[in-house]
């Protein structure tokens, strides 16, 4: 029944017509990429049994917040899979183009594929309009592939953070098609304890260096606690120039800053009698 | 007062005071632990002069190699030995609990004992547990009415044979004896053989590896060869050993000097009786 | 509540918390998973429907890394200090390794509840033998206690799998490790245990040869712990090493990663 059924998500494009007439050059990029849905009777199983073989990457701590002087997005660096670390220099704050960024936690695969897709699509918008796309038709661009695949294993928890002419710009996006605009948000395994710091240490009217080290020290603190957290904790600012990396601190560095040790002289038991 | 009692089991044997408790937790759909294995070649012959027992020296626990150069070939009595595969623990403990029975039995009667008595125990042993204690069996021996070979299976069943393999090696090597055995091999040629059939399951049973080591029993007298052969020497070793660049950073150190032991021997008198 | 519960050496509100904790489909400090969308993208938390999807193995449910080297004359014993619910680190200055005697040690990994009651019914069997051998164990007849007592629950065993060393007659060293049914490997050189033990095997492969003096084994313990822990996300959190010679028991406190 399913055979040969692909998932036609062209209805969601915004800027089809307004290109007009489709090319050979416009028939890769502008439609939606979709997958071959499985030639199987029983596709829930199968889908449950396809997640389970590519395990999405998990374990992680993003966070991006709003505050006077634009948004500033931060992330740690650790891809484990199961118990195992498979990397702790993973680039998890992907730049979709100089304006915007995106974070990622779920599917490595996922995030990457669709950010990249993203940008794209980014792109023509600013070239069928001659302005760039503002965060919130972006995001929603996102909601609405993911959403489309609502239910098929996809496995994405995003952050859209971006300037545009109304100013900072900040949405949640995710695999199940959810979609918020808030003013500060954390996503991951890690987001509990982010939270706690942030909640606890945000201002609207921070200036960038205090953000930064808010941004900075959630992440350290949630690599701390959570063990799928870890490596770099990089800090990225979007401000109305477009975006600028702050810092990458290695948080075994940033522990041992914000908990100095001395080591302590040799203590020499003495043995009675 | 009562739980000294509880502590120490009276009569030893099984206690299933977790049983409940790790049905429930294998319930929540957490794994049970996986144990030693010893997925292993083990074979034994009867030559000419009595009987020859095989096994490589591999223990496993999954799919890593956990020992390289296990025992498994056991003690049972002076003129019995006996191959153990399957859950390392069980073969160890009904090895142990067999040979000390025996123990008792020849302290009893002061006469040597009979490979059919060790047979007998540990069948009766492995089919009142239904499988449940995991050993598979080559017990080998010479005693007065003879040489003789057994194999016996988790379940209790058992075999009389002049030439028997077990384990997950058992095909490998049983292609070698049955092209090669015959009756009334002598001495270098029955080892020679056991060597090759250990061998063949060493290079071609992933559960087998390392050395080869065999046993062989006369009519009064008993040789364990341990790694009589080690045909898989460890080539990678670095003959300058390995060097840290950087090193290990100590927060805290504690010497505690010990104590001289010192014997006290009471009054030079005393020991004399 | 939760993790002072599985703390808690008492066994019943340990088996209590454990079961409460392996009840939560949702991240441990989530609030109500009824709201949409918290709901919704709780599958991309910490222990959300993916993770569950390979059943986890109790024996990471605390996590840890277990080792033990033989040198010279001497022998160390290193364990990491990290205490865990899953993913959630609960506690950095946890103990893994026991002292049995001066000259005898015992690391436990595995779960947190078994291996304390299971140390406490060594500790109890080893003062009984005092009591009536006015002499302390040696370390084979400790082993061959440990391993009894573990086959004994053969059919419902202690999650944890120990690691003993210690210096036996003539201050002779010996290592051992078990499964969790007390099933021995002897070995000559090192043995590992606990969640990182894939690592801790590669590690002790490259880096360990024969015959150390205590600084070296020292050395080489610690960064084949340290270099082990910091491809495992369920222990690490810095190091804690035993170096024990004839004459003096060194113990150290390693500076380590903390995430």
């Amino acid at each position: 029944m399913l055979k040969g059924m692909k998932l036609d998500t062209s209805a969601l494009e915004s800027h089809r017509l307004l290109i007009g007439a489709s090319n050979e050059l416009q028939n890769g990029f502008s439609t939606a990429p979709s997958f071959e849905i499985p030639n199987t009777t029983d596709f829930d199983c199968f889908q449950k049994e396809a997640i389970q073989m590519v395990k999405p990457a998990k374990g992680t701590t993003t966070l991006a917040f709003i505050f006077k002087e634009g948004v500033m997005v931060a992330a740690d660096s650790r891809a484990s899979m199961g118990g195992y670390i498979s990397s702790q220099s993973v680039k998890k704050i992907i730049e979709i183009n100089p304006y915007m960024l995106g974070t990622m936690a779920g599917g490595a695969a996922d995030c990457q594929f669709w950010h990249r897709n993203l940008g794209v699509k980014c792109r023509l918008h600013e070239l069928a309009n001659k302005r760039r796309i503002s965060v919130t038709g972006a995001s929603k661009l996102l909601a609405n592939i993911l959403y489309s695949y609502r239910g098929m294993g996809l496995s994405v928890g995003t952050m859209i953070a971006g300037w545009d002419e109304t100013g900072p710009g900040l949405y949640y996006v995710d695999s199940e098609g959810g979609r918020l605009k808030g003013m500060r948000f954390s996503v991951g395994s890690g987001s509990p304890y982010a939270y706690g710091v942030l909640d606890s240490g945000y201002r609207y009217d921070m200036s960038v260096d205090e953000a930064a080290e808010l941004a900075r020290r959630a992440i350290y603190h949630a690599t701390f606690r959570d063990g799928a957290s870890g490596g770099v904790a990089s800090v990225y600012y979007v401000g109305a120039d477009g975006w600028k990396k702050l810092s990458g601190d290695d948080v075994a560095e940033l522990h041992y800053n914000y908990y100095p040790v001395q080591p302590t002289v040799a203590e020499h038991v003495m043995v009675e009698g | 007062m009562g739980t000294a009692a509880v502590d120490v089991p009276m009569k030893g044997g099984f206690s299933f005071d977790h049983c409940r408790r790790n049905a429930m937790l294998s319930d929540k759909g957490l794994k049970p632990p996986s144990f030693l294995k010893t997925g292993t070649t083990i074979v034994g012959l009867i030559f000419q002069d009595g009987v020859i027992l095989g096994a490589d020296t591999r223990a496993t626990e999954g799919p890593i190699v956990a020992d390289k150069n296990c025992e498994k070939i056991h003690y049972m009595a002076p003129n019995i030995y006996c191959c153990g595969a399957g859950t390392a623990a069980d073969t160890e403990a009904v090895t142990d609990t067999v040979s000390s029975q025996l123990q008792l039995h020849r302290y009893h009667t002061s006469r040597e004992s009979r490979v059919v008595t060790a047979l007998s125990l540990l069948k009766s042993h492995l089919f009142s547990y239904q499988g449940h204690v995991s050993a598979a069996l080559v017990l080998g021996g010479v005693d007065v009415t003879g040489p003789h070979l057994h194999t016996i299976y988790p379940h209790g069943s058992t075999d009389t044979l002049p030439f028997a393999t077990m384990g997950s090696g058992s095909l490998a090597a049983m292609a070698v004896f049955e092209s090669k055995y015959r009756e009334g091999l002598a001495r270098d040629e029955g080892i020679k053989l056991v060597t090759e059939a250990i061998c063949s399951g060493i290079f071609n049973d992933l559960g087998s590896g390392s050395n080869v080591d065999v046993c062989v029993i006369t009519k009064g007298q008993t040789e364990y060869l341990r790694n009589l052969q080690t045909p898989n020497p460890r080539t990678y070793v670095n003959e300058r050993g390995y060097s840290f660049s950087k090193k290990t950073e100590v927060l805290s150190t504690k010497i505690t000097p010990l104590k001289e032991l010192v014997e006290v021997i009471e009054g030079g008198d005393a020991m004399e009786e | 509540m939760l993790d002072r519960a599985a703390r808690s050496t008492k066994p019943g509100p340990v088996t209590f918390g454990i079961l409460l904790k392996l009840d939560l489909e949702s991240p441990p400090s989530q609030h109500s998973p009824k709201t949409a969308l918290r709901f919704a993208y709780s599958s991309l938390s910490s222990s959300s429907k993916f993770q569950q999807s390979p059943p986890m193995s109790i024996f990471e449910y605390n996590g840890s890394a277990v080792i033990a080297m033989v040198g010279k004359n001497c022998f160390a014993i290193a364990s990491d200090r990290r205490l865990g619910v899953q993913l959630q680190t609960i506690a950095t200055d946890f103990q893994k390794i026991y002292r049995v005697h001066d000259k005898l040690f015992i690391g436990l990994s595995g779960l947190a509840t078994d291996a304390q009651t299971l140390y406490q019914r060594l500790v109890f069997r080893h003062k009984l033998y005092e009591l009536r051998e006015e002499r302390n164990m040696k370390p084979e007849t400790f082993a061959s206690l440990v391993s009894a007592l573990l086959y004994e629950k053969r059919f419902g065993p202690y999650f944890c799998q120990p690691v003993i060393a210690g210096l036996g007659d003539e201050n002779k060293p010996f290592i051992c490790t078990m499964d969790s049914i007390g099933a021995k490997e002897l070995a000559k050189d090192f043995v590992v245990s606990g969640t990182a033990s894939e690592s801790l095997y590669g590690a002790c492969e490259a880096m360990f040869k024969p015959d150390m003096e205590p600084e070296e084994l020292f050395e080489t313990i610690s960064q084949a712990l340290l270099s082990s822990v910091d491809r495992d996300c369920l222990s690490g959190w810095g190091g804690h090493v035993y170096v024990v010679t004839p004459t003096e028991v060194t113990e150290r406190i390693l500076k380590g990663r903390m995430d």
